[in-house]
């Protein structure tokens, strides 16, 4: 499929990232008060701030984990880059939730507020009176969503979750590996991402939702569950043959053939399972007798014919460079990637020209290049403002610009502890060494 | 229910009893849905990308009418080992939820026509074909929004609609494995490169078991459709929502982006190790695997007695040590030989018990690697109501995942119905929609086109 010029001079046009800053964004207006730490609660609101929802993030003294969670305990200007990836375009409050005075203050940020989100232990909002029942008081209007890995009820409530372990709980890491090895844990902390990134649409329908109604509800997700969820065909097949879903490397099961070759200078992920594509991969293999042997797609799927064409695959791709693969399927119509690596996809003019990967100049931490979040929106685009900030950096926007408490009293909640900034003792709370104490700050 | 059920490990038992009353399973269907006032056309071919994307939009309410070519889309027949159930195979009949199934011919000039005149009734479509295609056909974006200006129109690609390698390879059609290879996790998921105890042929990039490609695809999809929604109710406004898969795991492919621009190096792939965050990672046990953590200080020293191994907290003493690629064999292997000798369900006895003394040293996290045999019969999911089961008039008995969105307060998700024959809807949707009687859906089936 070759597309038409006009279409792609269309599409360019729409998409044009360089004025991604002169076009509005979807959730603006939207305000969200994170009361989350580590990947999965905060990325759900990440998420939505990137979109232009304006998110407020509460800290505790000792700050988000992720700021100890760093590659080999690296850090940058201070930065733990585990921070960075899912705190973007948010505003950083240090305080202290427990804390008799903090009720008060929160309370009346939830009247101005849309969302509350908070991944903390299932009624830990509760004990400190801020739980939906209380919200709902005071805003009716208000979205509240709790996501933690077992809910807020049920035998299993109360049960710590980890991503590694949700991955286990879900049967996600049953079904990872290869055929005749043990279960693989994804790469990256897979089960918070796209927890968070459900968690995220739900608060939208909700926000749909009260667009058209005025009210506001509670959303209670579980991160197991969602795993559950996921797993596509697992669990009819479960329940129809009693047996477990099998390990199968990367080879698919359900689509002949799909899976991951070894060329002579590297991978390539292929797959082609209707006919027209079977027929096309057999013409680029010179093997047209694999394909009248095997048009039919479901036939190709019984194992043993399986094994036999993935083989044949492989024999072929060995000899092959994985461009050469991929040219032939770009002629031919059937699917071929290389495995991409994260300097590929860093340096890519697609992704750049896309706005997939976006350039920004940090006022803390300078120039900065990093993934944006998709889909890519043609009218309301997805755009990076600003990265991760050390602990209570946005105080005083926060409580005097937004909240409009005189900076007296904002000084006095900080005299009585009740918020704070970073601890100059602890390098990952803290601006980078160098910084000029005014640069990034909101009100400065 | 049962209180002790409901109220479960929790801290705050008044808490859970209020959020069981929220959100109980047997009022989902006395609740409003939340989208129940958007239409949209599922277009999609051979992807589950698309399929997952109206998936959760009609779990949430909204109307989706799945349109297939007359032979029906090829996606029925993507089925483990090819098992089908009459028409179709159990990934389709898990994704068929809740929407109308029709014909059309949309390559065919009636066909094209008749999907137009459908289109500008939609506030959604969503197709995944190949990129282009739609717009030669005179049924893209360009030519419905000006018959409809309000439409979110959702193209899923995994190259995209536009871009340099959208138009080298834009005739490549939508796979999950190849959004897996261009999402960068797979590049890092796998067994370790670096431990000497793993055979060479096994040193390959890995992709998740599930579609996780096409999964979090759809996901975003559904994701970018409601935010354009959001936008839509407050301007009236629709809008081009381009949506490729391998775009969606980028995004979430932890720091691999961040610490390439910060130190110029890649992460390795690490296995069941991880290179942030040590101990936390896969164990044997006697009967299987179980996940283990304990990775701040005092966490690792709390592991350390829980393991009876105060000798390895001396040898690795902060985080530097245990962070470091070199030393994770090694504290693996160690962990291993106490956890080898228990089952799961003993170590997380031995781990509660640990857990509940006072002069405990920090938090040590265990989690049995359950199958999926395991998964189905635990309480927790069947009160929660995690899966659906349901005897339908045509594919029998079925067992399935249920929406994860059935605990919002006021518009649960929900499943009214599982899959649907091909065309099974034609007659109703397109009276419905086009006033399209019998005797010209007849001469259309005739014709080939629907």
């Amino acid at each position: 499929m070759k597309q038409a010029s006009s279409y792609l001079d269309f599409l360019r046009q729409e998409f044009d990232v360089g004025r991604l800053f002169d076009k509005p964004e979807p959730l603006k207006g939207v305000r969200v008060l994170e009361v989350c730490y580590v990947v999965l609660g905060p990325a759900a609101c990440d998420y939505l701030g990137e979109f232009g929802a304006e998110v407020i993030k509460f800290e505790g003294q000792k700050g988000d984990q992720m700021r100890f969670v760093t590659p080999y305990a690296f850090l940058w200007k201070n930065m733990s880059p585990g921070l960075e990836i899912e705190n973007h375009n948010k505003y950083w409050v240090g305080m202290h939730m427990g804390h008799p005075g903090a009720k008060e203050i929160f309370l009346d940020l939830v009247k101005r507020a849309d969302v509350v989100v908070d991944n903390l232990t299932p009624g830990r909002l509760a004990t400190w009176g801020m739980s939906y029942r209380e919200l709902r008081e005071i805003n009716p209007r208000i979205i509240q969503l709790h996501v933690s890995g077992y809910g807020s009820w049920g035998p299993w409530t109360g049960r710590t979750s980890y991503d590694g372990g949700a991955q286990g709980m879900g049967a996600l890491a049953h079904i990872t590996g290869f055929e005749d090895r043990g279960p693989i844990k994804s790469g990256v902390w897979i089960a918070d991402w796209v927890t968070g990134l459900m968690c995220a649409i739900g608060i939208l329908a909700a926000l749909n939702y009260r667009e058209r109604t005025g009210e506001g509800q509670f959303i209670d997700y579980m991160q197991v569950e969602n795993v559950i969820r996921w797993l596509d065909w697992t669990w009819l097949f479960t329940a129809k043959t009693d047996e477990n879903r099998k390990r199968s490397g990367n080879r698919d099961l359900a689509i002949c053939p799909s899976d991951l070759f070894p060329c002579s200078d590297g991978w390539v992920g292929l797959a082609a399972f209707s006919v027209d594509e079977f027929r096309g991969l057999c013409q680029a293999m010179g093997k047209m007798d694999l394909f009248e042997k095997f048009p039919d797609p479901t036939v190709r799927l019984k194992d043993e014919n399986a094994r036999q064409i993935l083989q044949a695959i492989e024999a072929w791709t060995r000899g092959k460079k994985v461009e050469e693969v991929e040219e032939l399927a770009n002629r031919l119509g059937f699917a071929a990637s290389r495995v991409l690596s994260a300097n590929d996809v860093y340096s890519s003019e697609h992704f750049r020209e896309r706005g997939t990967i976006q350039q920004y100049d940090d006022a803390l931490y300078g120039d900065m290049v990093q993934q944006c979040y998709p889909p890519r929106l043609s009218a309301t685009p997805a755009r990076l403002k600003w990265s991760c900030r050390p602990l209570g950096f946005d105080n005083e926007y926060v409580f005097n610009k937004i909240l409009g408490l005189p900076q007296t009293l904002v000084k006095s909640l900080e005299e009585e502890g009740i918020i704070f900034k970073w601890d100059p003792g602890i390098p990952s709370h803290c601006p980078p060494a160098d910084w000029d104490g005014v640069s990034g700050k909101k009100l400065a | 229910m049962d209180d002790k059920k409901i109220v479960g490990l929790a801290a705050d038992a008044e808490y859970a009893r209020w959020a069981y009353r929220e959100t109980n399973p047997e009022d989902i269907f006395k609740k409003p849905e939340a989208l129940d006032d958007m239409l949209v056309i599922d277009v999609s071919s051979g992807s589950y990308a698309g399929l997952f994307a109206s998936s959760l939009l009609s779990e949430l309410g909204a109307e989706v009418i799945r349109v297939e070519p007359p032979g029906g889309d090829i996606a029925r027949k993507m089925s483990p080992y090819g098992v089908m159930i009459k028409d179709s195979g159990f990934a389709y009949i898990t994704e068929g939820r809740n929407k109308f199934h029709i014909t059309l011919d949309v390559g065919a000039k009636e066909g094209a026509k008749i999907f137009k005149r459908l289109a500008g009734k939609a506030g959604v479509v969503i197709e995944t074909f190949k990129p282009g295609y739609m717009d030669s056909l005179g049924i893209g974006y360009r030519q419905l929004k000006g018959i409809n200006p309000g439409l979110i129109y959702c193209p899923i690609h995994a190259y995209g609609q536009f871009g340099k390698d959208a138009e080298r390879c834009g005739n490549q059609p939508d796979y999950d494995i190849t959004s897996q290879a261009r999402g960068v996790i797979m590049s890092i998921t796998g067994e370790s490169g670096l431990d000497p105890e793993v055979p060479s042929e096994y040193k390959r990039p890995l992709k998740h078991g599930n579609w996780m490609g096409w999964y979090a695809g759809g996901a975003w999809a559904s994701f970018g459709i409601l935010a354009a929604m959001y936008h839509k109710r407050k301007t009236g406004k629709g809008q081009l929502v381009d949506c490729s898969p391998p775009e969606g795991l980028i995004a979430i492919s932890d720091y691999a982006m961040q610490y390439y621009h910060m130190s110029g190096d890649l992460m390795p792939r690490a296995g069941n190790y991880d290179y942030a965050v040590f101990p936390y990672t896969y164990v044997k046990c006697k009967d299987g695997y179980t996940f283990i953590a304990g990775f701040t200080d005092p966490n690792w020293a709390a592991l350390c007695e829980v393991i009876g191994r105060p000798d390895l907290r001396a040898q690795y003493p902060t985080t530097r040590e245990r962070l470091d690629p070199k030393n994770q064999p090694d504290i693996q292997h160690q962990i291993e030989a106490f956890t080898t000798r228990y089952s799961a369900d003993e170590l997380l006895g031995i781990v509660n018990a640990y857990m509940s003394r006072p002069d405990r040293k920090g938090t040590v996290v265990v989690g049995r690697l359950e199958t999926p045999g395991e998964v189905v019969q635990r309480e927790h999911w069947q009160d929660r109501k995690t899966f659906f089961e349901t005897d339908d008039p045509y594919y029998g008995e079925v067992f399935i995942q249920n929406s994860s969105f059935k605990a919002m307060s006021r518009t649960p998700g929900r499943i009214k119905w599982v899959c649907r024959p091909i065309g099974a809807d034609n007659d109703f949707i397109y009276q419905k929609y086009l006033g399209m009687g019998n005797t010209l859906l007849n001469k259309l089936c005739k014709a080939g086109v629907v």
